[in-house]
């Protein structure tokens, strides 16, 4: 489930039940707060539920970080990153 | 039965817009509750809040008008008993740990959810299972009844336009302040996302719709114990017909469209209460398949996480159980019996929050443990 291509670490929890999805991005983003914060990581997290996109984005935005939702058609990719830091072009 | 054919096209309409407006929101009644003690915030809550408020409005306005005619108590609504606390607190357990409630799951299933299918099926499970104790539960009830009151205003011996005139005032002032401070806005970050506000707006003049042209409110639980009913009947339709619960129609209602009164029960036979429920709980999984297609998001996933999907299935049998015990779903109760201040609806309701914290507590502690 877990992929680690150097800097990037992806989450997919399409289809898994409700809340999961915001507890395992807090969860990740609590485990790798100092990568995140140096910039040294992004996190991606794959939902197919558009509630959670709100959900993750207010809490882990309050928390500091910068978030983005990208509509990756049968699901939403997360991006939680450093503030300010340089977005990474898409893989797509 | 006179214009089944209207009755199964209207209800059918009501589901599937249901079913849209659910999807496109992400209207989930059961997060609505778990996020109020999971994360100790709950912004869809205050849509929940405008949805029984507005239909509360709509359902008197229509009663002092004659569109709606209802006396309680009746089959709908009855008198109030221990039995609908502890229902609601069961319900409130089944509904977090399956991830959804008995329309969320619809829902959630329309759209290619599997842990929503594992929930589907417990309900069928919990619903059949309540007829092999429901003599025993019936007793507890009559046992436990409080009082002679079906409603509110007949509790405190008030006329019920004035009670429903100051609960309005109270909760229109809560929700100006929230409109004020734009809470009960949700940010837009999604293409085809419905505001929870307008969902919630147009859920209340679905249930008036309902509860004036079929006679009762939005409801669908009586069809998962059908299903289940019918399921049990192919298999051992011997111990069917030695259970009363299944065999009984003691549920009596008016059905305006067709200017009659019916009996209906929850056995395996087709009556007005199937007529009604079947369209309209296939009219919610349709349309919120449509929804999820338009939007290019159906997809079946199967690697969901095998606790997931016993913690779907196990909530979804409780669930069916505190549905049949309390009785009637949380649509139900929230949606149709706290707009007419319903006791039988406000100890449900009641009986949510615990049920909602314990799920929650099940929910972190062994199924999706950090």
């Amino acid at each position: 489930m877990v992929k680690q291509p150097g800097e990037l670490i992806e989450i997919d929890v399409c289809g898994q039940i409700c809340p999961s999805s915001l507890l395992t991005a807090l969860r990740e983003v609590n485990n790798h707060k100092e990568l995140l914060r140096s910039g040294q990581l992004q996190l991606y997290i794959l939902t197919d539920n558009h509630d959670s996109t709100n959900r993750i984005c207010d809490a882990i935005g309050n928390m500091g970080y910068h978030v983005e939702v990208k509509d990756k058609n049968s699901y939403y990719e997360i991006v939680i990153a450093k503030i300010a830091a340089q977005k990474r072009d898409s893989r797509s | 039965m006179e214009n089944q054919t209207i009755i199964l096209v209207i209800s059918a309409f009501l589901g599937f817009a249901s079913g849209i407006i659910m999807h496109r929101s992400d209207f989930c009644i059961a997060g609505m509750f778990r996020d109020l003690f999971l994360f100790r915030s709950s912004p869809l809550l205050r849509s929940l809040v405008l949805l029984i408020a507005f239909s509360m409005l709509l359902f008197e306005i229509a009663r002092l008008v004659g569109i709606l005619n209802y006396s309680l108590p009746s089959s709908l609504y009855g008198l109030p008993s221990l039995t609908n606390l502890l229902g609601g607190i069961l319900f409130g357990i089944g509904m977090v740990l399956a991830g959804g409630c008995v329309v969320g799951t619809l829902y959630k299933l329309g759209a290619g959810n599997l842990p929503a299918a594992c929930a589907f099926l417990g309900l069928l499970v919990g619903s059949a299972l309540y007829a092999e104790f429901h003599p025993h539960w019936k007793q507890l009830t009559l046992a436990t009844r409080l009082g002679d009151a079906a409603t509110l205003p007949q509790l405190l011996q008030l006329p019920p336009t004035l009670l429903i005139c100051v609960l309005l005032l109270g909760t229109g002032g809560l929700l100006y302040r929230w409109q004020v401070k734009g809470l009960l806005l949700r940010p837009n970050r999604v293409k085809g996302y419905l505001q929870p506000r307008t969902a919630a707006l147009l859920l209340a003049v679905i249930g008036l719709v309902s509860f004036s042209l079929l006679g009762m409110p939005l409801g669908i639980t009586t069809s998962y114990t059908k299903i289940g009913a019918f399921f049990e009947q192919r298999l051992i339709p011997e111990h069917v017909a030695s259970l009363d619960y299944f065999q009984g129609h003691g549920f009596e209602f008016f059905l305006p469209i067709s200017n009659q009164t019916l009996h209906a029960g929850a056995g395996p036979f087709w009556d007005g209460l199937a007529l009604i429920q079947f369209p309209l709980t296939l009219g919610i999984v349709v349309g919120s398949a449509l929804s999820a297609i338009s939007m290019g998001k159906f997809s079946c996933r199967f690697d969901i996480p095998r606790c997931q999907l016993f913690s779907a299935l196990f909530g979804g049998i409780i669930m069916g159980l505190g549905a049949r015990m309390t009785p009637a779903c949380n649509v139900w109760h929230l949606l149709g019996g706290l707009p007419i201040l319903s006791l039988q609806s406000l100890l449900f309701t009641l009986g949510l929050l615990p049920g909602a914290w314990i799920g929650s507590l099940v929910l972190t502690c062994y199924v999706l443990k950090q």
